[in-house]
């Protein structure tokens, strides 16, 4: 391109646009290279042709703006985020209307972990070896909550997501939100006192609801701070942070995760047709079992009714039957029995003759049979 | 008697209905029993029909810019 000047009072005067133009196309000449950073700033949005971000000096904050085409960048498929340290390949570029430099990317490859990301690591294994992160400490969330604090930005979208699934699934919840700054310098101090506050209020569980955003975005939430208030919370306390792929550690120090704010609804509130069909059949139950229980109570009355009835015929029934058994008891021990079958009791005077020595010849006898007695004398 | 919570009074429900088909409530709890689950049932079913719970904001105690979010 030609850098017109113009000639004014003797001196050769470029127009802003001529020497952009002139600039960028001697930046156009310079090489292309490899140059290492750390990335922040990373904006990128469907709408856009392209992405954005700054690529800064890990050592001294230094910073390079750059630019990518959307869908090379996407193509990647680095699925990078802020903090990330990486290598661009790229050449320098002057956005002419603003007379801005920037770094024009044709490829990204991640090296190494950013420095953020080493140093969550390091705050994650710290505060795990303290266990803050266990099982053990989980608490159950209540299951009819009086009130329920919510933690969320100001008219950030999760905030009206999570009231809406609240309030669709469970009409009468109570809900107490607290609004704070969720990034930014003062995201830390704020979530902390609204976690406070909310306890305070008499929450009896609550809700730290956060939208998807850059692993930079989401850094309060993984803040040794926010992290600590989270666990030492009065209450229970349900993180709803960032999307699945996201783990701020205040979800690792919470006591139930919520990926969603469908999900952190279904955790924090009762479903209220489950809860009426429960009731209904309570209801059902407690009529059946009281009808049940009365007839059970008619069915042993009329047994017993029955059983009285019958009762005096038996009783005279089992006393004729023992008298029978007494009295055959009786006719197997009489001689009678035996004199039928031929026998005889002989009896000199009064005593009955068991052997020849008791008599002598010439003694009078006396000879019982079945049917009578009758005498006799012995030879 | 204050009157109950929800859930205490669900549970109480549920443990009468219980006691009624284990079959060791006396003849003359029958009807106690039965009039105070009809009582719970219409404490449990007022607390779920037509009730809306509040939403309130809870003042900031600095001023907090918001962020994006």
């Amino acid at each position: 391109m030609k850098v017109e000047a113009t000639e004014i009072e003797g001196r050769k005067v470029y127009s802003v646009r001529a020497f952009n133009g002139g600039l960028a196309s001697y930046l156009s000449r310079l090489p292309t290279l490899w140059i290492e950073g750390e990335i922040t700033e990373l904006r990128r949005q469907d709408r856009w042709a392209s992405v954005f971000f700054t690529l800064k000096d890990p050592e001294d904050g230094a910073c390079l703006a750059v630019q990518m085409p959307r869908g090379q960048f996407d193509a990647l498929q680095l699925g990078l985020g802020d903090g990330e340290r990486v290598h661009v390949f790229g050449r320098p570029e002057l956005y002419e209307q603003r007379g801005e430099l920037r770094l024009k990317a044709l490829t990204i490859e991640r090296y190494g972990a950013g420095a953020h990301l080493a140093a969550l690591e390091r705050l994650k294994g710290k505060l795990a070896a303290e266990g803050l992160f266990d099982e053990s400490r989980k608490r159950p969330l209540p299951r009819y909550p009086r009130l329920i604090g919510l933690v969320t930005g100001k008219d950030a979208a999760a905030k009206g997501d999570i009231l809406t699934h609240i309030v669709q699934r469970f009409p009468p919840a109570n809900i107490l939100v607290a609004e704070t700054a969720v990034q930014g310098p003062r995201a830390v101090a704020s979530i902390c006192a609204a976690i406070g506050d909310l306890c305070r209020r008499g929450a009896d569980v609550i809700v730290l609801a956060r939208g998807g955003g850059s692993l930079e975005d989401l850094l309060p939430f993984s803040d040794e701070r926010v992290v600590r208030a989270v666990a030492e919370c009065a209450v229970p306390i349900v993180s709803a942070v960032g999307h699945e792929q996201d783990t701020p550690l205040c979800d690792l120090a919470a006591d139930v995760r919520a990926s969603t704010p469908t999900a952190a609804a279904r955790v924090v509130v009762p479903d209220l047709a489950e809860l009426r069909e429960r009731l209904e059949r309570s209801r059902d139950n407690l009529h059946r079992g009281a009808h049940r229980a009365a007839d059970r109570y008619a069915q042993r009355l009329a047994t017993a009714r029955d059983r009285l009835s019958r009762a005096p015929l038996l009783a005279l029934e089992r006393k004729r039957a023992r008298i029978d058994t007494v009295y055959a008891r009786l006719g197997a021990l009489s001689p009678v029995a035996t004199l039928d079958r031929g026998y005889a009791i002989v009896r000199s005077g009064e005593e009955v003759v068991r052997s020849p020595g008791q008599v002598a010849s010439g003694d009078p006898l006396s000879v019982r049979v079945a049917e009578g007695t009758f005498g006799a004398i012995a030879e | 008697m204050t009157q109950p919570t929800f859930e205490e009074a669900q549970r109480e429900l549920e443990s009468i209905v219980e006691r009624l088909e284990r079959g060791d409530a006396g003849i003359d709890e029958l009807t106690e029993l039965w009039e105070r689950g009809e009582e719970l049932y219409r404490i449990c079913a007022a607390k779920l029909e037509g009730v809306r719970g509040k939403i309130e904001e809870l003042a900031q105690s600095s001023d907090t810019p918001a962020g994006p979010g």
